[in-house]
Parts: structure tokens; C-alpha cells; sequence
């Protein structure tokens, strides 16, 4: 059973033929190339695999391709290349953000996610926003301290 | 093996015909139901019959205030729209607020959370405490019932073949009560899954006597536990340590954790314990937690003027 | 970016790439060309092989099993012993041992296959505790008392101190099972490539992975090449735990004359790969009249599961360590490894340290609780020092910086004023251990197993390339050995080349294991951009090579443990504060302050980082981190049911270092990845026994072991048992 799915991936119109009942996961890695997109826990767990679904952060392993007909997803490879994810990723780079790097490509999904809803946000709202995404390597001290300077470097940029 | 087909209807009252004539699994926010039947990395995940994907039927979701005063939630709302809708009653917010990681709350639903009956589920519980009924709809018309009476056991759910939830209505809010409880112990402060929660409410009519008294606990035997019975051993009644100690021994005998027992049994006791000595001192936060420096980040905050 | 003091934080080289997604992990290649394959294990922990029902394969389709092992060759993985089999023959020995490798090109095809295949078995009576192990229940089936390993070791005369003692009191210390969770999960490649076995691995260890496999085909290592791909995570579960899948899809590829490739899924991973070793420590301590400590005997048991393997060695560091940070006048430890049908254990992050350190931690406050003692006070008494006699009758070669950073965390947590306060039971508790790690391989090992070797290639166009096996598993070495050359050569971090290993390409720098990497070969790195400054203008193109050089003075009898086991420890002293809800026990951690001893520091930043996981790491490994194993099975299987630690769950810490330079490492560096783990554990335990003002010698203790010991707990004030 394989159908036609349109959804714009970052910026772009995409139609594929595939099984709707696919993972958005799997159609985004094996058929889209989008290997920033990280599998970790299969169970919508540890966030690894987090995109955005309409600018709202989604574990893609638990969409169904078929669910996002018409609608827009956005991966880090995409979003660190944006003038806020930017500002992101270097704050990661600059902040000691990164260990083994497997949970950050989710991870910077998660901050820009919350910092499109909450600008100034305090490291307990950071800590919140970043809680569905686990990282095994960093304790996650320097990463809620890095998207506090994110939100400096940014400054205004994170009200518009 | 018989074809697997996979609908994607436009329309409430496409999915209406299709669930008329095909016998689907519906499948909301997926959730549950993706990691159920998952499979290897990059193959299909495996559905034993037809799939529906209703996710974004736009007719299911939204939340509104009804003519009647009672709040009505869309079975397509997300957690996440549910924990930051000030309209939305304070327990079923505090559930939804904790329910999962913030990705897996913009997909798991409402509908879908009642549906997959889990004694372990998130909403079920302030639902049950707050009487909150369900609306199942079919081609052949509308039915309502207790969330309560809907969820029949473990894993099953009083829903006709051709039947969707459509809605779920909340009679009561924080404001029908003086004093609120809702507690969480999850396996860990964030991204878990409850090894117990209990929701309590209660109200004062003149002189001391509890007008209203609920009481409800998850992750407690095969389904949420509620008990009329229980709670009307304290409505009419002035809260005395006697009676605090026969609720808490009706309650022992209501719930039936299989795991955990000590834990499970205990902590509802002191729960329901702490709960009701400190309606009994009328504090001024008409918010009661387990202990007083207890806080739980990023919770909803109550609204209780009227 | 110049680099001024060695200290000051740098940008990582590979934190960009990581962010934006491009990094390339094992499961993000191709392979196209490649077989997909399925591992079939033993789903029983204990029994004989009585037939396999093969499915009929279609074509393209192929069943790797021992049969397939060439003649000459061997079916044993070495990983340190050689008794671990890379596929089962006969018996098995735990739920989750390699039986074969189905292969073939269409994962679906290959899906249906796999669940068509079944297995009878002659079921026989696992042990899988170690009591169960110890009582050889069903049978010993390792030796004849399932006794894998052993070692003893005494300073001073415990038995005639004993004599003298006042009383003696006896205790048990147990810790569970620890699964590494690297978010990654385990994955590899095999292809054949010029005439050679080429291997695209997420790992550790590659230069281990050719010596492990190499004997299944009788072949030389070199005929192997091993490509270390970006590794998400490995904490000590890719050190050794690579072979297990790289054998298989060795003999695989011998076979098919095909590429292979295998991944495990996040259940497959955690159900069938190795665990930090449980372990039960028993302690017999006597004391005068006055509670001093006149000698201290400890029994150390391991649970090393149905191999051997790398064990041994886990076990010894177990022992070296058990005496923890103390000198005491008479102490004696004896390990067993013992047998058991469990998944192999293997390395975790600390290696066999963790386990006794959390033990003595742990005894020493129960032995101060029991007194009435401030459980600081107490340890204070026998802090070790500069020359102070070790375990192993050594002796401490370098500064002990305790008191100092002892200052440090008493300032910042505010300790002594909180102990006061907070009465014990009263909900709140503070806790104080002190640890320490030996650095890199114990006593001459360096030089007489692992004969580290490093090479530097200067370029006409002035880059600098470092040719070394070490790897990038998060930890920072892609950045902290780029950062030494760079310094001593005095050229941009950005001219200095360091790829992931090729171990076609470089030479034998020993594992990255053992938080050697910076201490062992950020020094011959060191040593060899001296080399190569003298004669950097000179020269356009040229290569420069270190090798490990042990210093003199400083023995060790491997034969029976006794000497310098190690030249340079990290130190550390971690504070943790505690709230307990009275109503359901969980425990709110409310601060965690901590200072260690890490020589001087290489980069700040990446040093903060592994504090930071460390320390987190290890408060999961007594908390929440729960993993049984039930008859057999582990019953945790996925990451909801396996517990680790979330942003919400810990404060941000408080983070010291003290500078003590270490004589032979690189600026005076000294290994820190491990130490960090060693001891957050037994403070935040320690905090919570006191919360609670109950006693706890058992860890993991999650909320409903906290409620059980609310209910029926040992007062912390109890007297320990007393045998005489």
C-alpha cells in the first residue's frame, strides 16, 4: 500500500510515494537522506529523533508519514542553518554543549523550540524544555548554561 | 496475510463512513500505538488490521467552555494543549503537564490516552476525580458516558466498532472546591512514567462538614481507582483524625497494586493523610502538596475566581 | 585560534558538525552493497543446544555459525582471557550468548526468517545472583565452585590486629547492575576492501578489535583494518563489547565473501549487551576502645557473569581500591569473580573502582553513624598522604590534595553549618565521599602489555597530523590532543590534524580506556611535538615517534599485585544535598558541589563536562538506575523502564578543581574521565541515610526503596553487626 505524501521538509515541497503507515523517522533518514535526525530509544523516550511538526517539537518516531500530509517539518540540519539556530549551534560550540554529540541535533531542536515560545526563559524553564530529551554525557549543566547564552547573543532576535 | 490499508479521512464525517464500513485501528497522536507495533528500524511498523490515522482532523480538536459551564475538550487536543489552556480544569492540566517528554505531548492525545486504558495512563485520573464524560460518535448518532464507566477494565474500553471519541466534558473545575491535590510519583521528575498518582478535592459546607470529597489514584490495580463509597464516608462529616483513618483504610481496600505493594499502599496512605489534616487547618494556598517545600517546576498554576 | 594557557577553554573540533547533523555515525553510511544481518542468541540463560531448525534460505540468504570457522581457526573472542566464544556451540551460558548470524540483502525477508527460526534447548538451572553463583546452584559450571578469578591482599597483619580489637563489627555493601545507555547503540560494518577485512565500527578500542577477532580466521591483525566511526557514547560498553559484534560478522564475511552490516536496536542493545559488574562487599572492621580503626578485612565479590573475559582486571582495580582514600594500619582485601548466568560484565566507566569505592564510603559512615560520629570527622582520621602505604604495599607518589579541596566544598555547600541543622530523619540530609581513581593500566602495564606508541607527521604545507589510536567517544580527545600539539608547537589548534583512527594508518596507542588517554598518550604527544619544534623550520615533511617509557623506581609484581599500582591518581571530594517527601520518598537532590584533582587541567571546559556527567552518572547508578535480571533476564529492556537521568532531576553544580601538576603528564595533566563517576554516588546515599535517618547499604534505591526504608530501616544509629 504505498501513497503519495506531499509535506514541505525544510523549506522545500516534497511529495514521496510511501507506506503511510512509515515512521516519519525512517522516511526522513532512508528515503530523504536526512540523517541529522538520530535514532536512540525507538520509543519516543530520549528525543534523539526530535523534529519540528509545524514549529512544535515531535519525537519522529512516533508519526506515522501519513499524519503529515500538508504539513511542514523542519530537522537541525535545516534549522542550525537558520540566523536563530545559528546562534544556537554556536552557543553548543561555544558553551561545552557537545559531548558525543548523539542527542544534539534533538537537542537543538528542543532549545529552539522552546526559545521560539519563550524568549528569555530562566534555567528552570530551560531545564523544562529540554527534559524530553535525554543526554547521557554532559549531566546537562553546560547545555542549559549554553542556550542561556544563546538567548544573550540573540537578544531581540528571539521575539520576533 | 490480508491486505493492510492505511486511511487518512479529510473530514469527521469521512472517518464516520469509513469506521461504518471497515473494521480500522484508529490511530491519533500514535503515541501508544506506534511504539506497540514498531518494528526493525526502516521497516513498516507491523498493524494486525487497517489503520486510520486521524491526527489532524481539525473537527476533533480545540477547547471550549460549553453552555453549560463545563469544559469540552477536542479527543484530538495534545497534552501539551491541554496543559496550557487556562480553561482546562487544574488536575487534568497537572496531569497533562507531566504526561511523557514535551515532544511525545505535542503527539499523545486526550481520546488517545483514554482509549489505550492503561492503568498507568496519565489522564484517566483527574477525569475520573472530576466526573468527566466522553462523547462517542458514530454515523448512527451521539452517545455520552462516564470516562469512568467507558474504560471497563485493563486494556478495554466500552467503544462500538464504528464508534470515534470525539469529545471529553469536564463538569468540574478547582473552583467547585476549596482545597486541591494532585500528585505524580514518576520514576523520575521528568519524562516518566507514574508509579503512583493520586488527585483528591475537597469542599466545606457550614461548620466544618465536607460538602464534596473525590478522591482517585493511578498505577493502583488494573484500572484508575475511584470509590464513591470511600469518599461518602467523609461527605457529611466533619474531617476527625477517626474518620481520616477510615478513609484511608476503605481506600487500602480498594486499590490493588500487583507491584510495588508497600510503596504503593503507603504512600497513598500518607497522601490521603497529609491531604485531609491540612484541609482540616484551612491554609491559605487552597493548593495541598505532599510536603510544604514541595514544587514542582513548570506546573500549572491553579485558577480558582470565579 | 591560539592557544595561551593550555587551561582556557576551546571551541571542540567537532562540536559544529555534531549540531548541524552531519557528523557521521555507524547507522548514517550507506553500505548499500552491504548485507543486512540479524543476530540469533541463546533465549535461555542456561542449557544445552539440541537442534536448530534453520528456515529454508532463500538465495542471497546465508546462516553464519561456529561451523563456519575455518580450520586453524579459533571460536574465542580475545578480550583480555580468551574464554568469552564469539558463537556457541553446545551449551550456552546466559540469555543473549551468539548462537549465528543470519545474512542477507532484504531486511523484511531477513525479519521473517529470523522469527521462523527455533531453537531446543536442554534447560538446565541458571544461577544468576552471586550468592546463587557462590552456591553453585545448578551446578558449578566454571571450575568446581564457579569461581572465575581471584586475588588477595594484605598490608600489615589483620588476624593479629583483630586480636587486639575491642570489638568487630561486620557489614554488607551491594550494588546492582549498570547499563551504559549511550545513546548511541551499538552498530558495524564489515566489507572487503583491497584484500582486506575493513570494519566501520562505532568503538572504543579498534586496535582490541583486531586482536580480539583475528584468531577466527587465523589470521595476522593486520589483515584487519579497523575504522573508528563518530561514537555516540560508550562509557566503557564499546571498549570491549565491539568484538562481540565484529567477530561474527567476520566469519560472516569470510563466508559470504560479501559485505555485512549489523545494528542493534535499543531493545536488542540493552537486553543483550554488557552491564557494570553487581557486586557484594563484606567487611569485618576492628576497633579499640576509643572506635579507631585498628584493622579492616574486605571480601569482594563480583558478578562477572558466564565469561571471564575482561574481569579479572576489573576485579583487581576492585581490590586496589576498596581501602578508597584512607591509610588503615592493618587491611586486607580478597576478590572473587564469580561465575554466574548473566550476560557477560565488562567496563564501566571506574572499572571495578566505583563498586568498592561506594562500599568504603559507605562503611566508613555507617562506622562514624554508629558512634555518633560526624561521618567527616570520622574519615578525616585516616586520610592517606604523600608516601602513605597503598593496598598493594606501594606507596603514594604524589601530592594528596584532600584537605584542600575538602576546604573548597565545605565552603561552597555550606556543609558543616546544614549537618547542624538538619537533624537526622528530619527530611533533609547532607552527604560528603571522597575517591580517587588510579590513572591508565595498573603498575608497569603501560609498558610491559600495552607499549603505547604515538607518531607525528609534520606536512610541507605546516599542518601537523597526530597518528594515534585514541578515540573521540564524547569525552573531548579530538580536541584536548589537537590542543597539546598545537601549544607546545605554537601553531593554530586548526593546523593540527587528528581523524578518527584507521588502524591501517596509525600505530598502537593502546586503548582509550582506563582515563589513560591524556596521561599516557597526551604525553608521548607532548614528547613528540618537543621533538618535532626542534625541528620544525628545518625541515618541510617528517615524522616523529614516542613510545611509553616506564619510570624507574617504581615497581610492580604482577604476579602477586604488590607495589606502585599506580603513578598518579585523580582525587576527588563531592558534596550532595537531599530532600525527602514524607509522604512518598522521593528524594529531591537540592545541591551538588564537588572539587577533584585532576593534575592541571587541559580545557577547562571539556574537564567541567565530565564532572558534570560523572557526577550525574554516578548519583543515577545509587538512585534510579535499576536493572534486574530475573531468572535470567534483564528485565529492563527499554529506556522508559531503565531509568537514567533527566534535565529535571539534578541542580546545576558547583564545580572546583585544586592544581597539583603530575610529574609525567602532558602540563601536568592527570586522567580524570573515570574518578569523576567514583564517588557522587555514596554522598548522595550518604545524604539520604542521614534525610532519612535510616541506614542504607544497598544500592540502586529508588522512591520505593526509600518508603520501604522509611517503614522498616535500620536506624542510622544502630550498631553495626558486632561478631565479637
Amino acid at each position: 500500500m504505498i501513497k503519495d505524501i506531499d509535506f514541505i521538509l525544510n523549506g522545500k515541497k516534497v511529495t514521496i510515494k510511501v507506506n503511510p503507515l512509515s515512521r516519519l523517522l525512517d522516511v526522513l533518514r532512508d528515503n530523504l537522506n536526512c540523517k541529522d535526525v538520530k535514532e536512540g530509544c525507538s520509543e519516543g523516550e530520549c528525543g534523539a529523533c526530535s523534529v519540528l511538526l509545524d514549529d512544535r517539537i515531535v519525537t519522529s518516531c512516533l508519526i506515522p508519514i501519513g499524519a503529515v500530509q500538508n504539513h511542514e517539518i523542519k530537522t537541525s540540519n535545516y534549522v542550525t542553518s537558520t540566523e536563530k539556530g545559528k546562534i544556537i549551534a554556536e552557543a553548543f560550540a561555544d558553551g561545552g554543549a557537545v559531548q558525543c554529540g548523539f542527542c544534539i541535533p534533538g537537542m537543538i531542536i528542543a532549545a529552539y523550540d522552546l526559545l521560539s515560545r519563550n524568549s528569555n526563559p530562566t534555567e528552570e524553564e530551560i531545564r523544562l524544555g529540554i527534559s524530553g530529551n535525554i543526554c547521557r554525557c554532559t549531566g546537562y549543566d553546560l547545555i542549559v548554561s549554553s542556550i542561556r547564552l544563546a538567548v544573550e547573543r540573540g537578544g531581540d532576535i528571539w521575539k520576533k | 496475510m490480508e491486505k493492510i490499508d492505511c486511511y487518512i479521512p479529510e473530514t469527521l464525517q469521512e472517518a464516520l463512513e469509513i469506521l461504518h464500513r471497515e473494521d480500522v485501528i484508529i490511530l491519533a497522536g500514535g503515541s501508544d500505538l506506534m511504539v506497540f507495533h514498531k518494528n526493525e528500524p526502516s521497516l513498516i511498523p507491523e498493524f494486525e488490521k487497517s489503520v486510520m490515522i486521524i491526527r489532524n482532523l481539525n473537527e476533533l480538536k480545540g477547547i471550549r467552555i460549553n453552555s453549560n459551564g463545563e469544559c469540552e475538550i477536542g479527543a484530538l487536543c495534545t497534552s501539551n494543549e491541554i496543559a496550557e489552556s487556562t480553561i482546562v480544569p487544574w488536575h487534568l492540566r497537572q496531569a497533562a503537564s507531566r504526561m511523557g517528554a514535551v515532544g511525545l505531548r505535542n503527539s499523545a492525545t486526550i481520546g488517545g490516552n483514554i482509549a489505550n486504558a492503561s492503568p498507568k495512563g496519565d489522564m484517566p485520573g483527574p477525569l475520573y476525580l472530576l466526573d468527566a464524560r466522553v462523547k462517542l460518535t458514530s454515523l448512527n448518532g451521539s452517545r455520552e458516558m462516564l470516562v469512568s464507566d467507558f474504560i471497563i477494565k485493563f486494556k478495554s474500553i466500552d467503544l462500538k466498532k464504528d464508534e470515534l471519541i470525539t469529545k471529553i466534558i469536564i463538569p468540574y473545575s478547582e473552583r467547585d472546591f476549596d482545597y486541591i491535590f494532585w500528585h505524580k510519583v514518576g520514576t523520575r521528575k521528568s519524562n516518566a512514567i507514574s508509579k503512583i498518582t493520586v488527585g483528591m478535592a475537597l469542599k466545606f459546607a457550614e461548620d466544618e462538614i465536607v460538602k464534596d470529597f473525590r478522591l482517585s489514584a493511578t498505577s493502583t490495580g488494573a484500572k484508575t481507582n475511584r470509590n464513591r463509597d470511600v469518599e461518602n464516608l467523609l461527605i457529611g462529616s466533619k474531617i476527625t483524625e477517626e474518620n481520616i483513618s477510615r478513609v484511608i483504610e476503605a481506600f487500602d481496600q480498594v486499590i490493588s497494586p500487583r507491584a510495588m505493594p508497600v510503596f504503593r499502599r503507603e504512600s497513598t496512605k500518607r497522601m490521603i493523610r497529609r491531604f485531609l489534616s491540612q484541609c482540616l487547618l484551612h491554609p491559605e494556598s487552597r493548593v495541598i502538596d505532599t510536603y510544604d517545600s514541595y514544587y514542582v517546576p513548570g506546573s500549572p498554576k491553579p485558577v480558582f475566581n470565579i | 585560534m591560539d592557544i595561551n594557557d593550555i587551561s582556557t577553554a576551546v571551541r571542540r573540533v567537532d562540536a559544529l558538525e555534531k549540531c548541524s547533523g552531519t557528523a557521521k555515525y555507524v547507522s548514517d553510511y550507506d553500505f548499500n552493497d552491504c548485507l543486512w544481518s540479524k543476530m540469533i542468541r541463546s533465549s535461555i540463560p542456561r542449557g544445552i543446544i539440541k537442534n536448530i531448525r534453520i528456515p529454508t534460505l532463500p538465495d542471497g540468504y546465508f546462516w553464519v555459525d561456529y561451523k563456519d570457522i575455518p580450520k586453524g581457526g579459533k571460536n574465542y573472542l580475545h578480550m583480555i582471557a580468551t574464554d568469552w566464544k564469539c558463537f556457541a556451540e553446545h551449551d550456552v551460558r546466559y540469555t543473549g550468548e551468539t548462537i549465528a548470524l543470519l545474512c542477507g540483502p532484504d531486511k523484511k525477508i531477513l525479519e521473517d526468517l529470523y522469527k521462523q527460526v527455533e531453537i531446543e534447548y536442554e534447560e538446565l538451572e541458571p544461577a544468576v545472583t552471586i550468592d546463587e553463583g557462590l552456591n553453585c546452584k545448578g551446578g558449578a559450571f566454571v571450575n568446581d565452585n564457579n569461581i572465575h578469578c581471584h586475588l588477595k591482599l594484605q598490608v600489615g597483619d589483620v588476624d593479629s590486629a583483630f586480636k587486639k580489637a575491642d570489638r568487630i563489627v561486620t557489614e554488607t555493601i551491594e550494588t546492582g547492575f549498570q547499563e551504559h545507555v549511550y545513546l548511541e547503540t551499538n552498530g558495524a560494518c564489515c566489507k572487503i576492501e583491497n584484500n582486506k577485512y575493513v570494519f566501520y565500527v562505532s568503538a572504543q578500542c579498534p586496535f582490541y578489535i583486531r586482536k580480539s577477532i583475528a584468531p577466527l580466521l587465523n589470521i595476522s591483525p593486520d589483515e584487519i583494518i579497523v575504522k573508528q566511526t563518530v561514537t555516540g557514547g560508550a562509557f566503557g560498553g564499546k571498549e570491549h563489547f565491539p568484538d562481540v559484534l565484529c567477530g561474527p560478522l567476520l566469519v560472516a564475511v569470510h563466508k559470504i565473501g560479501k559485505g555485512v552490516k549489523l545494528f542493534f536496536t535499543r531493545e536488542e542493545d540493552m537486553e543483550n549487551s554488557v552491564k557494570r559488574h553487581p557486586s557484594k562487599v563484606v567487611f569485618k572492621t576492628g576497633l579499640d576502645k576509643n572506635g579507631n580503626i585498628l584493622a579492616m578485612e574486605s571480601k569482594v565479590y563480583y558478578n562477572a557473569g558466564g565469561y571471564l573475559s575482561s574481569s579479572f582486571v576489573v576485579l583487581q582495580r576492585g581490590c586496589f581500591h576498596v581501602s578508597g582514600c584512607y591509610e588503615f594500619p592493618n587491611f586486607s582485601s580478597e576478590g572473587f569473580g564469580v561465575a554466574t548466568n548473566t550476560f557477560p560484565s565488562c567496563a564501566f566507566r571506574g572499572f571495578g573502582a566505583p563498586q568498592t569505592l561506594f562500599a568504603i564510603e559507605t562503611h566508613m559512615c555507617h562506622l562514624a553513624e554508629m558512634q555518633g560520629l560526624d561521618p567527616l570527622e570520622f574519615k578525616k582520621r585516616y586520610f592517606i598522604k604523600k608516601g602513605g602505604i597503598t593496598s598493594t604495599n606501594g606507596k603514594v607518589v604524589e601530592d594528596v590534595k584532600i584537605p584542600e579541596m575538602l576546604n573548597q566544598v565545605l565552603k561552597t555547600s555550606d556543609y558543616k553549618r546544614k549537618v547542624k541543622q538538619y537533624a537526622l530523619g528530619s527530611g533533609k540530609g547532607i552527604g560528603i565521599s571522597f575517591y580517587n581513581h588510579g590513572g591508565a593500566f595498573t603498575g608497569n602495564g603501560e609498558q610491559a602489555i600495552i607499549k603505547a606508541k604515538c607518531k607525528l607527521k609534520k606536512y610541507s604545507n605546516g599542518k601537523v597530523e597526530i597518528l594515534c589510536g585514541q578515540t573521540e567517544m564524547g569525552q573531548g580527545f579530538k580536541t584536548i590532543l589537537p590542543k597539546i600539539a598545537a601549544k607546545v608547537l605554537n601553531i593554530p589548534l586548526i593546523d593540527v590534524i587528528y581523524n578518527n583512527p584507521d588502524t591501517s594508518k596509525v600505530p598502537d596507542s593502546g586503548p582509550t580506556a582506563a582515563s589513560r588517554s591524556t596521561m599516557i598518550v597526551g604525553k608521548l604527544v607532548e614528547k613528540a611535538a618537543l621533538l618535532m619544534k626542534e625541528r620544525f623550520n628545518k625541515e618541510k615533511e617528517f615524522e616523529v615517534e614516542t613510545s611509553y617509557e616506564h619510570p624507574e623506581g617504581y615497581d610492580w609484581d604482577q604476579e602477586n599485585f604488590q607495589g606502585y599500582a599506580y603513578l598518579g591518581y585523580g582525587w576527588g571530594v563531592c558534596v550532595v544535598e537531599v530532600e525527602v517527601d514524607p509522604c512518598t520518598g522521593e528524594v529531591t537532590t537540592k545541591g551538588i558541589w564537588s572539587s577533584h584533582d585532576a593534575g592541571h587541567l587541559i580545557d577547562e571546559k571539556i574537564v567541567h563536562g565530565q564532572v558534570n556527567g560523572g557526577v550525574i552518572q554516578g548519583i543515577g547508578w545509587a538512585s534510579t538506575e535499576v536493572m534486574e535480571n530475573i531468572n535470567g533476564y534483564f528485565k529492563q529492556k527499554s529506556m522508559s523502564d531503565y531509568i537514567i537521568p533527566t534535565s529535571m532531576d539534578y541542580p546545576s553544580q558547583y564545580v572546583d578543581f585544586v592544581e597539583n601538576p603530575y610529574k609525567w603528564g602532558p602540563f601536568g595533566a592527570k586522567g580524570m574521565g573515570e574518578l569523576v563517576f567514583n564517588g557522587s554516588g555514596a554522598a548522595y546515599i550518604d545524604a539520604l541515610s542521614r534525610a532519612i535517618g535510616k541506614r542504607i547499604s544497598s544500592i540502586p534505591c529508588p522512591t520505593e526503596k526509600v518508603m520501604e526504608y522509611m517503614l522498616n530501616g535500620k536506624d542510622i544509629k544502630d550498631s553495626l553487626n558486632i561478631c565479637r
